[in-house]
């Protein structure tokens, strides 16, 4: 028995670790996540401290003193070994050495005096204005756009500055480049007018789909059931492709049919319509073709699984139907449709799930376009998080919107869990050799 | 009256699936044709479209052999690493009893239904973690598991096939548990194990969007990512060229239907994921 145990536990431990990884922590690092600031301008890891000019104008925001503010732009123009350094690159040894030669040491409070104090040089004398500016920069004494590894490095360089401990918290909150915990992305969802279109559109997209894939699915099983077998086993061909078609194929068929100088503009160009995007000229059109992109491969997946129901109703039941008079009619409706609740409900609720989270083709053909009319949840999700023009991925704000889907999705396959029994819905896959 | 109501089913049939058929017959003319300017049909023969075979279309793309390697490794990866774990762990939970089983089912069922897709942002991060961001291993290991709860469903499926007086045999005769799993049940369940390394081929074959966001280089790039990327970038579309890497991209599942229509068949029936 023991041996069984240990069988048992190696048997299932790689499969675990796998669902740990790729399930598990991914689950729970949605919710961290979706409480962070972070993106790609924080990155995921740790960041540094660093001020910088544009700083400067948020840190009485932030509740520093603007005493605080005059020191870090104001600290003055020293003599130091590494402003020298830069001196000497920039402007040669000879300059180096006698500005170091005559001002040992020397700190000067304003830039006036340390332009004075560049003028001086004689040598090799530094004439026009503009040059002496960029050397006085040299000189400049700030912690504006230094890097700092850890708080404490930060911490150290502002009390240097003679800044008081009150405005260091505020300053090192505003100076951390990392990523931090927050709220501000619920409250961002909550506030902004796009979620709720992108929920709006959502809803139309799943309900307008799902009748449309139980509808098509229902009828192209129960059609092909009453046909012969060879003709049957051709419709059925044809709408199992674009199931097993990969995506990316299946779609640019549909961008052929519907762009501009496509199928149907070809088609229809002869009869006097215009020439026109079939797939982004309206909201109206992006709606239409997107449901039936995926009302397509959905019907595809629903004729499947009912024909096998279908297969799997004795056929007694049909002969005891036809001696008692019942037409093809009154078969479906008094054989057949009873016998097909529980696999219209479970492909209904699959699907829910499935359309609810997939925006695999939607992204492939309209892209949320146009404007964002076409736009779902799950896409808003991929776009904020993953993709979008600006450059700046906000992963933050992108697990928030997945948070919510994660939620349905959990709530969902456990409401599954307790409702369904899977084993009996779904035809045991047997394959008989 | 039997036959006229097939022929009315069989033209509303033929009706809708028009669309369809339409795609599936302008794919293969146009990939080899060229149509009249601003028309459909076929005007000239066009084997310049299968161009991609035998140069780089344009000067940042890798070569199609290069990509058709990548996208073949990352499917047969995927396919051996969901047949391996599947077929320890459908077993564990078909018939040994161990702590926690009713637990672990009840996990199976409830992964088997949840929407993978949305765990896709946390999954980016993860892999920038793991340092496995932008490379084919990272993709074939985030395939795999997420392909796992979907390959465990099916092999437990055909595990709890398997009569079990067959094992009771083995055991009697003093062979251990891990021998009557190797050396007797296995091949009972030969089939279904077939059937499902033929589907989770397929299934990383066309995967599309893990990749894309996963390992958007040049260097793990797939014939999904490729053919995206080709369309993506052209100003003025040339279908002529998609529809040629398309039918390309296309054979091996093609081929793969046609020689193991009645598996897939049964396979897509019983599974409910995509």
């Amino acid at each position: 028995m023991n041996k069984q145990k240990l069988l048992g536990a190696a048997f299932i431990s790689p499969a675990l670790i796998a669902v740990i990884v790729f399930f598990l922590v991914p689950v729970i690092l949605t919710v961290v996540f979706s409480f962070t600031n972070m993106s790609t301008s924080t990155g995921i890891l740790g960041g540094e401290y660093q001020l910088t000019q544009s700083d400067l104008d948020d840190l009485s925001g932030a509740g520093v003193s603007d005493e605080a503010i005059t020191l870090l732009q104001g600290a003055g123009y020293a003599m130091t070994d590494e402003s020298l350094t830069a001196f000497e690159t920039e402007f040669g040894k000879t300059r180096a050495d006698e500005l170091a030669q005559k001002f040992p040491d020397a700190t000067f409070d304003s830039r006036r005096d340390m332009e004075r104090a560049l003028k001086e040089l004689r040598t090799d004398p530094l004439r026009s204005t503009r040059e002496r500016k960029a050397a006085a920069e040299l000189f400049r004494q700030s912690i504006l756009g230094q890097r700092y590894e850890t708080k404490d490095d930060f911490a150290n360089a502002v009390s240097a500055l003679n800044i008081s401990a009150a405005d260091t918290q505020p300053l090192t909150e505003v100076a951390y480049t990392g990523w931090t915990f927050t709220t501000q992305n619920f409250e961002l969802l909550w506030q902004l007018p796009a979620t709720w279109r992108y929920a709006i559109n959502t809803v139309i997209y799943v309900s307008l789909t799902l009748v449309f894939n139980v509808t098509l699915g229902l009828f192209l099983a129960l059609s092909t059931f009453f046909l012969p077998d060879r003709i049957a086993q051709t419709f059925r061909t044809i709408w199992f492709l674009p199931r097993i078609l990969p995506p990316v194929l299946y779609v640019m068929m549909w961008q052929w049919m519907t762009w501009d100088q496509g199928f149907i503009s070809s088609l229809l160009a002869p009869l006097g319509v215009d020439r026109i995007d079939w797939m982004r000229h309206s909201a109206v059109h992006g709606w239409t073709v997107l449901v039936l992109i995926n009302g397509f491969v959905g019907a595809s997946l629903g004729m499947i699984l009912f024909s096998s129901s279908l297969r799997a109703i004795p056929q007694t039941q049909f002969y005891a139907a036809q001696v008692d008079g019942a037409g093809r009619w009154q078969q479906i409706r008094y054989v057949i449709l009873p016998q097909m609740r529980w696999p219209i409900l479970f492909i209904t609720s699959y699907q829910t799930l499935s359309l609810l989270t997939s925006f695999e083709y939607i992204l492939l053909s309209t892209d949320g376009g146009p404007g964002r009319q076409t736009e779902v949840w799950a896409l808003a999700a991929y776009h904020t998080a993953l993709s979008n023009y600006g450059g700046n991925l906000e992963y933050g704000l992108g697990a928030a919107y997945a948070l919510a889907l994660v939620i349905i999705g959990i709530i969902l396959s456990a409401i599954y869990l307790r409702f369904f029994n899977f084993r009996e819905l779904v035809a045991k896959p047997r394959i008989e050799q | 009256m039997r036959s006229r109501s097939n022929l009315f089913l069989i033209a509303i049939l033929a009706l809708i699936s028009t669309p369809l058929v339409i795609m599936y017959v302008f794919q293969l003319i146009d990939s080899v044709s060229r149509p009249a300017l601003g028309g459909f049909l076929p005007q000239t023969w066009e084997l310049g479209n299968w161009r991609f075979l035998w140069e780089t279309i344009d000067s940042a793309r890798p070569s199609i052999w290069r990509v058709t390697f990548n996208t073949f490794v990352f499917a047969a990866s995927t396919a051996l690493l969901v047949c391996a774990f599947s077929i320890t762990a459908a077993y564990a939970l078909s018939r040994l009893n161990f702590p926690a089983r009713r637990f672990f089912l009840a996990g199976l069922i409830m992964l088997h239904a949840f929407p993978t897709i949305t765990l896709i942002i946390a999954i980016f991060i993860v892999l920038q973690f793991l340092g496995l961001y932008d490379s084919l291993i990272g993709v074939i290991l985030v395939k795999a598991a997420l392909e796992l709860p979907f390959g465990i469903w099916i092999m437990k499926g055909f595990y709890d096939s398997v009569p079990w007086e067959i094992e009771m045999a083995g055991v009697q005769d003093g062979a251990s548990r891990f021998r009557v799993w190797r050396e007797l049940i296995l091949p009972q369940v030969k089939p279904g194990l077939a059937a499902l390394l033929i589907f989770s081929f397929l299934a990383g074959w066309s995967e599309f969007i893990l990749p894309l966001v996963l390992a958007p280089g040049a260097d793990a790039q797939v014939l999904a990512t490729y053919m995206n990327a080709v369309i993506a970038d052209d100003m003025r579309p040339d279908y002529g060229l998609f529809k040629a890497i398309g039918v390309f991209y296309a054979l091996p599942v093609i081929a793969v239907y046609l020689l193991f229509q009645k598996q897939l068949m049964n396979i897509y029936g019983g599974g409910t994921k995509g």
